[in-house]
């Protein structure tokens, strides 16, 4: 963008000023040019600056709790990050977490969409409550199912499950039921949102189409599997693009609700990044591993874009 | 059998209405209880109601007024600074033909594919080292890194809307851009500047992990100070479930009063690409 100002700027002095629709064109791209550069500028110093500053970064050892250690170190904290356990582990618990809440928020959030597509009446319920979840703070939804629905001997599904006979459960002292607690409260607060777009996205199909499938004695399951899917599905992959992104980097949910634990059971590759750098103030290594996320946030996205593209 | 069909059906939905407005109902409904209704086992669904919990924690000891003082700053701060960036940005982007235009376009869809967690790292060193550690500039700044991006691709599906001719006419009546732009554009995008308002606010005032890394004494919205209310001894319930209703009340209307758009605000830019967090 800066550079298409300069060269605009450059070329007025060559220019003769008999052609009208070229000073035009000029006058054009200066106006342009000062109407982004704002918030061109805004955007490099928060985004692109503290890209390139962290991956400097990652290439120093940088404790603050021991500063008399720092110093250059190149490709060091990549190499241990390689063999860091831990990091594997977060990795493998982004990539469950991450795959387990997109999986289930398009199933329950499709069949939801279904479901209420169908209904007849109160199909204004689920669009008013379906709004709740999903403008709510991560933080605030995960302080709520961390007291007044988990909490033992206190929160409602532990009420429920004495009552069903199950017993009074640690549901995030546990490391697998901790894991499937915090999938379970992202699920909660993000179906709202596939059912959203995706029964808008229902919405707008041709209905002559179905009428012509009624015709032709189609099943409900045909119908489903062969005209509402396919055309769902740019719908569908939209939701899986835009989940998994934020799946990858979720952070408040599950640091309201475990804070990564028991131990690092919940902790996804984000979390130890912050923890890394802010709980052990090892900010060197912690901005590795905040690279290594962008690595594989990348990857990750690139293959669902091509997934996008085929077909 | 078609009875137990509708019967059938009616469950379902009631279920996943349950499921859903559940967790927040319950919420408002232990902060107008007692702390010692609220502990009390099995749990109670009729009880006296009391605003004593947003009595305390209003204007209690440790209130939580300057903390929800905090968060309209931080979001109102946001807001205004995103919105003066954006909406030329957007302008420029949906109207005007410039060289580099699609790469400016696709760099801001870009930006958004950064983990927060890679932002607030070297951004807390900077800001560590010029002393702006719990202060509004210094978080108002770190929030442009994900408002701005969002509220110019939401801007430009906007601007995109408006006909070229109203422009036209006002360049042939002599108006210069920028006049073109403040008096004859900018009306026409009102609503458009309006939802985008709404979602840069809620976003502002949801936000966490920058939050968490950069409040202090002075800026310490209420999802930060939340965390007061419960700790391993003991957990005020009623308080906890009061400050969790005043937090959730502003996006809870404002969600509510910009539902037509709610999809909308949610996807956008992934049409063309990127994602949001």
């Amino acid at each position: 963008m800066a550079s298409a100002g300069n060269t605009a700027a450059t070329d007025v002095a060559g220019v003769a000023y008999s052609d009208f629709g070229h000073v035009l064109a000029q006058r054009e791209r200066r106006f342009a040019t000062l109407l982004l550069a704002p918030a061109f500028l805004a955007l490099l110093a928060t985004t692109t600056f503290p890209l390139l500053f962290l991956i400097y970064t990652s290439a120093y050892r940088m404790d603050l709790s021991m500063p008399f250690l720092n110093g250059f170190v190149g490709l060091e904290n990549y190499k241990v990050l390689l063999s860091d356990d831990r990091f594997w582990h977060s990795l493998v618990v982004s990539l469950v977490y991450t795959i387990s809440t997109v999986i289930l928020q398009v199933i329950v959030g499709l069949a939801l969409a279904l479901f209420v597509m169908n209904m007849k009446r109160g199909q204004g319920w689920f669009r008013v409550i379906a709004i709740l979840p999903v403008v709510l703070s991560p933080a605030v939804v995960g302080m709520i199912w961390r007291t007044f629905m988990l909490a033992p001997e206190f929160g409602i599904i532990d009420y429920l499950a004495i009552s069903a006979g199950l017993g009074s459960k640690n549901w995030l002292g546990d490391p697998f039921l901790a894991m499937v607690s915090v999938v379970v409260i992202h699920t909660w607060q993000w179906t709202p949102f596939a059912f959203m777009v995706l029964l808008a996205s229902l919405a707008s199909l041709p209905e002559d189409i179905y009428e012509a499938a009624r015709i032709d004695r189609a099943s409900a399951w045909q119908r489903f599997r062969r005209i509402t899917l396919p055309l769902l599905r740019p719908a569908i992959v939209m939701v899986i693009i835009m989940r998994t992104m934020v799946a990858l980097t979720a952070f408040a949910a599950i640091f309201t609700v475990t804070g990564g634990g028991p131990g690092t059971a919940t902790e996804i590759l984000n979390l130890y990044a912050y923890r890394k750098s802010f709980t052990e103030l090892s900010i060197g290594y912690g901005s590795a591993l905040a690279v290594a996320l962008l690595i594989v946030t990348v990857i990750i996205s690139a293959i669902l874009f091509a997934i996008r593209r085929g077909k | 059998m078609k009875r137990l069909r509708t019967i059938l059906l009616l469950a379902i939905t009631v279920v996943f209405l349950l499921a859903w407005a559940f967790p927040i109902v319950w919420s408002v409904l232990n902060s107008l209880k007692t702390d010692k209704d609220a502990l009390a086992y099995p749990p109670k669904l009729l009880f006296e109601p009391t605003l004593d919990a947003y009595r305390d924690v209003l204007f209690g000891s440790g209130s939580i007024l300057p903390n929800l003082l905090s968060s309209m700053i931080i979001s109102l701060g946001t807001t205004i600074v995103t919105m003066v960036l954006a909406i030329p940005a957007a302008y420029a982007l949906a109207r005007l033909r410039f060289r580099g235009k699609k790469f400016t376009g696709f760099y801001v869809l870009a930006t958004q594919m950064l983990p927060p967690v890679g932002i607030i790292i070297p951004y807390y060193i900077v800001l560590r080292n010029i002393g702006w550690i719990d202060t509004y500039q210094g978080i108002i700044l770190i929030y442009l890194s994900f408002s701005l991006p969002f509220a110019i691709w939401l801007l430009v599906s906007y601007f995109e809307d408006i006909p070229y001719e109203m422009e036209e006419a006002a360049y042939l009546d002599g108006a210069s851009r920028l006049r073109t732009l403040w008096r004859i554009i900018i009306p026409q995008v009102r609503g458009g500047i309006a939802v985008t308002v709404v979602f840069v606010f809620l976003n502002a005032w949801n936000e966490f992990l920058f939050a968490v890394v950069l409040s202090g004494n002075t800026v310490r919205p209420v999802t930060i100070a939340m965390f007061n209310f419960v700790s391993v001894e003991q957990t005020l319930w009623a308080k906890l479930a009061a400050v969790s209703v005043l937090a959730m009340l502003p996006v809870v209307i404002l969600g509510i009063v910009a539902q037509k758009h709610i999809v909308k605000g949610l996807t956008v830019g992934a049409v063309k690409g990127g994602g949001r967090r």
